[in-house]
């Protein structure tokens, strides 16, 4: 990693024409790296050299994360029985030995509810897809519908850090984590896993985003997630003062650079190298995070697309494009979270502006996607930390007030893009949607397969911390064969 | 006690010393004879042989019983040598009888060990090693760290210290350096000891000092300010997970801040660490504690708290028992319990059964679990002394009104008898007054008051005067900060083993006790935190005096003798310097756990006060400098960085303790991550320029301006030093920084009138040094070029100078100040003024 000493500064200025430290940086990002590090704290940004183990199918993933739970039955998850039993107590043999929230308690006497809205069959594959998710139904050709997930959380934010990290307890690495350690960077000027979280209008039900959700917990800090802020700089701290131009700016980094080669030269330390690197790599941010949030490009056909709110920064339409410009210029991971999905209360109320507001931008995000030939190596996922009961919670009698609690048995997320299978429909869940019973898929299972579709063993990505070697699967994990295309 | 091959080394080289006694031939023979002997010798089991076995085998063979694959454990002596059925696991000197070499080098894929698909392998140096180790007699030995340690023999004259590094250098046959320059010593022993850079009256004291005890002198003055224990406390707060807020959904403010104050005053009274242990451990257990000893035991209740609507209490309060016990675990025994929840531990001689006996020292507090009070009972009252001494009048002046109340009472009945009351009201009063006055309710003091309207007027007056004074007592009371602290209930609570750590899966009882790899508990005392935490700072107990010294000498070196600080299990690194360690450790102890002397004595080491600069040839040889053969170099915390900023532009409000401040934060990121519930307030005047140590920490979100600190979430031990572009810009853009140069560029505009001048001082407040020739070069022609482009739009300077809320004095004039803002900007975004 080291560059050779400058000689003049006339050599030191021909190098600052295109940016100070070039060589620097480079050698930073270091795609071709080869060599094991010795130390792992000191790894290049260009990943592990042994990876990807095999060809990758998907280069990169945009995680849509419904944070709440997004009610299955009322949603994908399509049981005639359940509109057949309306207002019947659960049968026990559904819930038998399962232990449910305190809200829940034991659920004998509750009563089956209905879906809120009808369902209907689209496109070839004929999936079912109720009418508060017309848009998605539209697209269904192009997804894969995994309707037998189940995890073994009940809480929120236990379980939203069990999908994303593989444990329940705050403080692992997460999913976009483990991504940029294993595979580096595929941009020189953006961080290779961003975040940007919103909630529905209106919602009463919004769940807090702790930072850990996009922590890198014991792997080095620099791989946690960047969050992209909805109000003020888009990346803390991004903006100049006011009254430091870019021309200044400029001038006093050339400077800093060239003292700081200064330094080096008489410390001989590589770590001032990097710093070198990483204030020029702040700077090509400077330029290039304002040019991404900048969508005075884009026609409006395409922002059509994605609906009304997406010129709204802050709006989960807004970061569905967003999602894509960060896709297209190279971000490995970029993980949307959207909250209020926890319709304990408000399945006949809030759940229609939740649908109406994530409905048409995710389906916009994929076919915008497909259209510019990026669904190919592009992994797309929507789904929660976990489903909601077939059976009501609250009076049978107030429509108004109609819920659902939380369900971890069974549950449906979407993939679709880099590796899967279009138009399909894996796993199943009983007549009733309690309990997943075909093809089931635990949270490790899919956390497997993402990392399969990355060109990734997630038995081999490890990262050995307080003397064990950790996986993101923990011990677990079967990759999920039959949804891969 | 370890064997130590330097020792052997030694003895090797004075054999070879005596060699030339010998003729050529047999000298040739006895040198191939000492180098078999050597290399036979050098294989140590503690630092060869097991890491391999522990990497590789532990896992299913190993302490954990419910792992243990063919009843086969190799982690203990018994399990290494025994023999079952005729089969020998290892035969001492026997390579072919050892079924554990037979096994590793084995063709056949179902044989061979680690097994295939177990994601492990061994490399053929591992294998040779092992196969070595087996040949030469398979020489066996306990884990180094449960041994407790024995002082090294020092030669007369030399500084522990020194002596011990050197001597590993020598053996790598490297050179150590030359002492650093006075200037960036004392720059880099400021930072350690104080979190701020010297000034500059400081460096021209300790420049023109040209005495043998200068630097001595600079230790000394350094250990007395009171900086000190605020930059010690920092790492401590990390250890025990401080934050101002609860942590989860809610995030409730907390007010554990007098907890905070107490650790400071602590490190500046330098206050012995057994006894600070003790205290925070077990104070309340103390016989008579006093406020002091049960404020201290706030250290336990640092712990997050889950308020979140549909939590089961008890599954709240493990969860808090299980942080308790295994925030102990890293910070005095340095062992990793985590993984002993659900199953006996994979690597070290700790089960799951011990796991829970240690939970069951915790276990005894009266907190249930439910709701989410950031001020949980037990809890300590904790007010400023105006504060206590307003509770006091008040206290006084309650006391005074009830003995009013209860003075008139004894007469009560017999003086308003002529006034006619009925018979009636006269024994509902009687029975009223016959309860003391402090047990009655408030249904009978209305009743009280209404008797005394009709038939005592004055009596009436003084049961009001009573009752309101007792409310103000009780408002105040209530409106004082409260800090969470320890208590165990008068009947112990049982504790269980639980399934998989899960509150709900019950299996045996347990009772608290210590694993049994560690010296027993005294029999004659109750097994309570008292017992435990005296027991873990016992002179012979192995683990928490090294644990200690090892997390100090990381402070000041950046990685610690033990680089895994928070783990000296098997699966543990290595001490880089055993020797080292357990004289440090023994010293330690033999002073009286005196940790002002234990950082004189680091400090004062050439090892410490050697130049940081590296050639190519000494990072070659040793890139991370675990050997010492240089000074550390490395890049301050972000908390030193921001006081760093502070005080060289001379905005630093220098004040002690108190409640948390909030400084410079961009709007909306508490609201953003809160859903509007929690909104940033950002502090006013001297609030935005207090040491790091007192910014707000919201546990949910933690203040923006700080980088790679821990999360406060739960210990921490082992500081995180990353390079990222997103520090970059925090230290070029963000507020504090910003009106830092700001500020620093106006201190020097005032003081000097040359630009040479000028520029030379800034740097030196930056960097400690004088800029060279080439430096001020640079930095004069940069000077002329923002001179320019300020001048060509004097409305930029205008906005530069008008960031951050301290006032600038008008009589500069704004394209120089501008200018000047800039360089300094740049100066405190050197390298150099970054780094220690």
């Amino acid at each position: 990693m080291q560059i050779p000493a400058l000689q003049t500064r006339r050599q030191f200025f021909s190098r600052s024409a295109v940016g100070i430290g070039t060589a620097a940086y480079a050698s930073l990002l270091n795609r071709d790296a080869t060599a094991t590090p010795a130390n792992q704290n000191e790894l290049p940004l260009g990943g592990l050299p042994h990876l990807p183990h095999y060809a990758a199918k998907a280069k990169r993933v945009i995680y849509m994360f419904m944070n709440g739970a997004p009610t299955h039955t009322d949603l994908f998850d399509y049981n005639p029985l359940q509109q057949k039993m309306h207002g019947e107590p659960i049968p026990e043999s559904y819930f038998r030995g399962k232990r449910f929230s305190t809200m829940t308690g034991n659920p004998a006497g509750k009563k089956v509810l209905a879906p809120v809205e009808p369902f209907r069959q689209y496109g070839e594959s004929g999936a079912w897809v109720s009418d508060f998710m017309k848009h998605t139904g539209k697209v269904a050709d192009d997804v894969c519908f995994i309707k037998s997930m189940h995890t073994e959380q009940v809480n929120h934010a236990p379980a939203v850090t069990f999908f994303l990290s593989g444990s329940e307890m705050a403080g692992r690495p997460t999913l976009g984590a483990w991504l940029s350690y294993g595979l580096g960077n595929d941009t020189d000027n953006l961080p290779s896993f961003t975040v940007m979280t919103s909630v529905s209008k209106g919602t009463t039900c919004g769940q807090i985003f702790y930072d850990y959700y996009w922590g890198s917990g014991f792997l080095p800090s620099r791989f946690q997630g960047v969050k992209f802020r909805a109000g003020g700089d888009p990346v803390l701290y991004l903006s100049s003062p006011a009254g430091v131009t870019r021309q200044v700016r400029r001038g006093i980094l050339d400077d800093l650079a060239q003292l700081n080669e200064l330094q080096y030269k008489e410390f001989g330390d590589p770590e001032i190298q990097t710093r070198i690197a990483q204030y020029e790599m702040a700077y090509k941010m400077q330029a290039s995070v304002p040019e991404l949030t900048d969508i005075s490009d884009e026609p409006q056909h395409v922002l059509d697309m994605y609906g009304a709110d997406v010129k709204e920064r802050g709006t989960f339409a807004h970061h569905c494009l967003m999602a894509r410009r960060l896709a297209e210029r190279g971000v490995r991971f970029i993980q949307l979270m959207h909250a209020g999905w926890d319709q304990h209360g408000s399945l006949t109320t809030e759940l229609y502006n939740q649908t109406r507001d994530t409905d048409q931008p995710s389906a916009g995000l994929l076919r915008d996607l497909k259209q510019r030939g990026m669904l190919e190596d592009t992994l797309l996922v929507w789904g929660g930390e976990f489903g909601r009961t077939p059976f009501l919670q609250g009076d049978i009698n107030n429509r108004p007030k109609w819920g659902r609690d939380h369900h971890p048995y069974a549950f449906t997320i979407w993939m679709a893009g880099g590796g899967i299978k279009p138009g399909m429909t894996y796993g199943a869940s009983d007549d009733l949607g309690m309990n997943a019973v075909k093809d089931r898929v635990h949270v490790h299972d899919f956390q497997a397969t993402i990392l399969h579709l990355l060109g990734i063993d997630h038995e081999q990505l490890t990262f050995k911390h307080q003397g064990r070697r950790h996986r993101l699967t923990d011990v677990h994990g079967n990759v999920v064969r039959g949804i891969l295309a | 006690m370890l064997e130590c091959t330097y020792y052997q080394h030694t003895s090797h080289a004075s054999l070879t010393i005596n060699m030339p006694r010998f003729s050529p031939f047999l000298s040739t023979c006895f040198l191939f004879a000492t180098a078999a002997m050597a290399s036979a010798e050098e294989i140590d089991f503690a630092r060869d042989i097991r890491q391999i076995l522990s990497d590789n085998c532990y896992h299913c063979h190993g302490p954990d019983e419910g792992a243990r694959e063919a009843e086969l454990r190799l982690d203990t002596k018994e399990g290494l040598f025994r023999n079952l059925d005729g089969t020998t696991v290892v035969a001492p000197g026997n390579v072919d009888a050892s079924e554990l070499i037979r096994r590793v080098v084995s063709n056949d894929s179902d044989e061979r060990m680690p097994p295939a698909d177990s994601n492990r392998s061994l490399t053929p140096k591992q294998i040779g090693l092992l196969t070595r180790w087996v040949e030469n007699g398979a020489v066996w030995k306990g884990h180094w760290s449960f041994q407790p340690p024995v002082q090294p023999k020092v030669p007369k004259g030399k500084n522990a210290i020194d002596y011990f590094v050197g001597r590993r250098l020598e053996q790598a046959g490297l050179e150590p350096s030359a002492e650093a320059s006075k200037e960036r010593l004392l720059r880099r022993v400021t930072f350690d000891l104080t979190g701020l850079p010297p000034t500059i009256e400081e460096l021209d004291a300790f420049l023109s000092d040209d005495s043998q005890e200068a630097f001595e002198k600079v230790v000394d003055r350094l250990l007395k300010s009171h900086h000190y224990g605020e930059r010690m406390a920092w790492d401590w707060l990390d250890a025990a997970r401080y934050a101002d807020t609860n942590g989860f959904q809610g995030d409730r403010e907390r007010t554990m801040w007098p907890w905070r104050d107490w650790v400071v005053a602590a490190f500046n009274n330098n206050m012995p660490f057994d006894q600070f242990t003790v205290w925070q451990l077990a104070g309340d257990l103390l016989p008579e504690a006093t406020v002091e000893q049960r404020l201290a035991t706030g250290f336990n209740r640092n712990h997050m708290i889950n308020g979140e609507g549909g939590r089961i209490a008890e599954e709240n309060r493990i969860e808090y028992v299980f942080d308790q016990m295994e925030t102990m675990g890293t910070v005095w025994m340095g062992l990793t319990f985590q993984c002993s929840r659900c199953h006996d531990h994979k690597f070290d001689p700790l089960t799951r059964r011990e796991y829970y006996q240690l939970f069951a020292f915790f276990n005894q507090t009266p907190v249930t679990g439910s709701g989410g009070d950031p001020q949980t009972a037990p809890n300590l009252a904790f007010g400023s002394p105006q504060q206590e001494a307003e509770r006091d009048r008040l206290q006084r002046e309650t006391d005074d009104a009830r003995m009013l109340v209860e003075q008139t009472e004894k007469a009560l009945l017999n003086d308003v008898n002529h006034n006619q009351p009925s018979d009636k009201e006269v024994k509902q009063i009687r029975d009223i007054l016959a309860n003391p006055l402090l047990k009655r309710n408030n249904e009978q003091f209305a009743t009280l008051e209404k008797f005394g309207d009709k038939y005592a007027a004055e009596y009436a007056k003084q049961v009001r005067a009573f009752r309101a004074k007792r409310k103000q007592r009780d408002d105040q009371y209530r409106s004082l900060p409260r800090v969470m602290v320890m208590e165990d209930m008068a009947k112990p609570r049982k504790t269980f083993m639980l399934t998989k750590g899960a509150y709900n899966q019950p299996t045996q009882e347990v009772t608290s006790d210590t694993p049994a790899i560690f010296r027993p508990l005294p029999t004659d005392a109750p097994k309570n935190r008292l017992a435990l935490a005296r027991w873990l700072v016992d002179p012979a107990h192995p683990l928490a005096a090294r644990v200690t010294v090892n997390r100090h000498w990381q402070m000041f070196f950046g990685t610690g003798l033990v680089k895994t600080t928070e783990d000296f299990g098997s699966q543990g690194e290595r001490p880089s310097h055993p020797h080292l360690l357990d004289w440090l450790a023994s010293k330690f102890v033999q002073s009286g756990w005196d940790v002002k002397l234990l950082h004189k004595m680091i400090v004062m080491t050439a090892t410490y006060r050697q130049t940081a600069k590296a050639s190519p040839a000494s990072i070659a040889a040793d890139a991370e400098n675990r050997l010492l053969s240089r000074g550390s170099r490395f890049r301050l915390s972000s908390w030193m960085i921001r006081d760093h900023a502070l005080s060289t532009s001379g905005l630093l409000v220098g004040t002690l303790g108190g409640p948390p401040v909030n400084p410079y934060q961009p709007p909306d990121v508490w609201s953003e991550a809160t859903f509007g519930k929690k909104k940033y307030t950002q502090g006013k005047g001297e609030d935005l320029y207090r040491r790091s140590l007192y910014s707000f920490w919201r546990r949910i979100v933690g203040p923006t301006m700080f980088f790679d600190e821990a999360k406060r979430q739960t210990c921490s031990v082992r500081p995180g030093r990353t390079n990222t572009p997103l520090h970059a810009l925090t230290t070029m853009n963000d507020i504090t920084y910003v009106e830092a140069a700001r500020a620093l560029a106006q201190r020097v505009i005032m003081s000097f009138e040359e630009d040479t001048k000028r520029l030379e001082t800034a740097f030196r407040l930056a960097t400690s040094r004088k800029p060279s020739g080439v430096e001020t070069r640079i930095l004069l022609t940069r000077l002329k070029q923002l001179r320019s482009q300020y001048d060509s739009d004097p409305g930029e300077a205008r906005q530069l100078l008008s960031v951050g809320d301290s006032p600038r004095d008008e009589n500069i004039d704004a394209i120089e100040h501008a200018a000047y803002t800039g360089i300094c900007s740049l100066l405190l975004n050197l390298d150099e003024a970054l780094t220690r």
